[in-house]
């Protein structure tokens, strides 16, 4: 079980989405994890055939997956960013239509509808309109029609966007119960999301992957070390100004902060174990002063 | 996956509408085409099932061949009718009176002002009242000079020799005389056909343009185009949805209208040539009433399917409703505007457009005629052949657009 992804590109008129992208991906959780534009979207819709890149390759098992075409699309489930339905469709005819359109058999069809219902916690309302759906109803049923074929690989375009904490919690435990015998890649903003369950984790910016392994792997590599300190209230903004800021808090004697630096930025400040939160921030975040730049 | 797309097109906010306004155009189209009306012996206007049935009669006791003989008795009869004092009165109800004496033959009275009018594209409502009784023989033969003389002189331009001839040839191989009979029904219902096939087209355009465009309008285009049938099989149940839809829809239509107006003013008539009825009087395509209908549903099943499909084609292409919606009135309205240029090839592309197919009924009294590889053709059959083919061939072009589809 190989995705393997070779200097994939794809450009839109003058914008290079993305960017000779290169990884192979087998059996597991993948957490995808960029900041709004870096490409995530781009990248999930070439895997799915969606989009046709402009250079480089995608292939499965070694095998091209534009040339598979339906065989392809077979082992493939895909849950959209923006996910849309029909909205007079019942939830159960909607299932039952794409499972249609993924090739189940009508007793197979129902069957997995239930199953899947009874999964993301919506059994009982098989008949309510899909218009009718609150956000995160309609995302679960998302998920439940990316599983209807029981795929071999299972890409997630935001998936928790819009769930409750507790539906956070229960998905996070459903994805690492699907993951054996499964890809999965799952692209989020949300920390916290993949920091449980991604076997690895892929940092992707201005189209590229900037850097990829476990969470563990990523800290230790990290460019920069945390540290926290407490200043004098006045001195906040000159640190920000300096430093990716990751927490700021109001304290009893001035202000505690909580910063990227490569070195130790005053003598009193203490080096603190780093979390995958200071990583997107090393990676990702600005300087309060380069905002503008 | 079929149910599931026409549950799609149906979920459709506008489509219970639309179905509804072709159910109350229909209704008001059938009222419209059923509503005859019968002038009794006394002067009053009758309408309503008796008044059909009472015309009906009248008229029954014409039917049969139209020879010398009976042409001349209609010739007398009028004659007699128009020189009766209640003809003559001032007063309203005498003449209605008049006229209810006349009704019998009133369509073979019109067959006459076609034959003794002064030219081929003249018509003179009072041309039969000055005609006696032994004009009557001339009847089959004014046909075919009105013709020649038509051909000779202000269309002699407009057609070649090998042309002409083919029109005096068709004129002159029609059977004569003419067998006439009681055919009001048939005559309603080719007069209103046009408009309940343009009204379905319309609906049908509207119905079928969101079968391509939804998937993008719902955003649903993403797990769509990922699923293992979505570029094969889900993409030819829209096309199928298309299909059922227009065969359905227009079928039923022709057949409740169809069914309404002939139950209602009976359907008398069916094997008589065209040529007796006012329309059909010049035509040069020698079929039967029956034959006619035939043509104007296979036409309008043809025009109502290629147009569906180019809506869909559109549809597919641009991912938009908005611009597909507006097909069936660009093709209808179009030739409007073409009309009114004053070259002489117009007329022959107008009369190859689509929109023709909606109206066979009129396509088969125009002299339309076509040379295709030295062969002369009437359009009737060059429209359905060629419609029918293009329709086809919008079929794997538009999937092929849908197969090839990029989501970005
Ligand atoms: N169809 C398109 N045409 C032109 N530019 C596009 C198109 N789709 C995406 N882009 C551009 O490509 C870049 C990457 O977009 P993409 O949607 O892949 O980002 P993303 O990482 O998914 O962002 P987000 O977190 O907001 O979902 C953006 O700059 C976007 O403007
Ligand atoms: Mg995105």
């Amino acid at each position: 079980m190989e995705l393997a992804v070779t200097k994939l590109t794809k450009r839109f008129q003058d914008i290079t989405a993305v960017d000779q992208v290169s990884c192979r991906m087998t059996a597991g959780v993948y957490g995808l994890l960029g900041v709004n534009g870096a490409g995530k979207t781009t990248l999930m819709r070439m895997l799915c055939t969606l989009l046709r890149p402009t250079g480089g390759t995608i292939t499965w098992e070694g095998e091209d997956i534009f040339a598979m075409d339906g065989r392809y699309r077979k082992i493939l489930g895909y849950l959209p960013q923006d996910f849309g339905y029909y909205p007079d469709f019942s939830i159960c005819d909607y299932l039952m239509y794409v499972a249609s359109i993924k090739g189940l058999r009508p007793v197979t069809a129902k069957k997995r509808t239930g199953q899947l219902l009874e999964l993301v916690g919506l059994s009982g309302m098989e008949k309510k309109k899909m218009k009718k759906l609150s956000g995160g109803m309609k995302r679960r049923v998302g998920i439940a029609q990316a599983m209807l074929n029981d795929p071999k690989i299972l890409i997630l375009d935001e998936p928790t966007a819009g769930l409750d904490p507790n539906e956070r919690i229960r998905f996070r435990n459903l994805i690492s119960e699907l993951a054996e015998e499964r890809l999965i890649l799952l692209s989020t903003h949300i920390v916290s999301d993949v920091a449980y369950i991604a076997s690895e984790i892929l940092l992707m910016r201005s189209g590229r992957i900037c850097a990829s392994g476990t969470t563990d792997e990523l800290i230790a590599a990290m460019p920069e070390r945390v540290w926290s300190m407490t200043v004098e209230k006045d001195q906040t903004e000159h640190f920000m100004k300096n430093y990716k800021t990751v927490n700021i808090k109001a304290a009893r004697d001035g202000v505690e902060l909580r910063l990227l630096s490569g070195q130790r930025p005053t003598p009193d400040s203490r080096e603190e174990a780093a979390t995958l939160e200071d990583l997107f921030l090393c990676y990702f975040g600005e300087k309060a002063g380069e905002e503008d730049a | 996956m079929l149910k599931f797309e026409l549950k799609k097109v149906f979920s459709r906010p506008g489509s219970a509408i639309a179905m509804g306004i072709l159910a109350v155009v229909i209704g008001v189209t059938c009222w419209f085409a059923t509503d005859v009306y019968y002038v009794d012996p006394n002067g009053v206007k009758q309408r309503g099932p008796s008044a059909v049935a009472a015309l009906r009669e009248e008229q029954k006791a014409w039917a049969g061949e139209l020879d010398s003989e009976k042409l001349r008795q209609v010739i007398l009869a009028n004659k007699e009718i128009k020189s009766s004092p209640e003809y003559q009165s001032e007063d309203e109800n005498e003449r209605e009176i008049a006229y209810s004496r006349g009704q019998g033959f009133k369509d073979i009275r019109d067959l006459l002002n076609h034959a003794f009018a002064a030219g081929f594209c003249d018509y003179d409502y009072y041309c039969a009242d000055r005609l006696s009784g032994d004009m009557a023989s001339q009847f089959y033969g004014r046909r075919v000079s009105l013709l020649k003389e038509w051909l000779e002189g202000e269309a002699k331009e407009q057609y070649t020799d090998k042309e002409k001839a083919f029109f005096i040839s068709r004129y002159e191989k029609i059977k004569t005389p003419f067998y006439y009979d009681y055919m009001t029904g048939w005559t309603r219902l080719f007069d209103y056909a046009p408009t309940v096939v343009m009204i379905t087209l319309l609906i049908l355009g509207y119905l079928v343009s969101g079968i391509f465009s939804g998937e993008f309008s719902w955003k649903s285009d993403a797990v769509f185009f990922t699923s293992f049938h979505g570029r094969k099989r889900a993409t030819a149940a829209k096309t199928g949805a298309g299909l059922c839809l227009v065969t359905g829809i227009y079928l039923v239509t022709m057949l409740i209208y169809t069914a309404i107006v002939l139950l209602y003013l009976g359907a008398d008539g069916w094997a008589c040539p065209i040529q007796i009825l006012f329309s059909g009087w010049k035509s040069f395509y020698n079929i039967s009433v029956w034959q006619e209908y035939l043509l104007i549903l296979a036409g309008g099943y043809i025009g109502c399917l290629f147009t569906s499909f180019l809506c869909m084609w559109v549809s597919a292409k641009t991912r938009s409703a908005v611009i597909a919606v507006m097909i069936p009135f660009v093709l209808i309205f179009i030739p409007s505007f073409l009309e009114n240029i004053p070259a002489p090839f117009v007329g022959k592309i107008l009369g190859l457009l689509p929109d023709q197919l909606l109206q066979m009924g009129n396509v088969l009294g125009y002299f339309n005629i076509y040379s295709l590889g030295g062969t002369l053709m009437d359009a009737a059959p060059i429209l359905l052949t060629v419609y029918a083919v293009l329709a086809v061939l919008l079929v794997p072009w538009t999937y092929r657009i849908y197969r090839h589809m990029e989501i970005g």
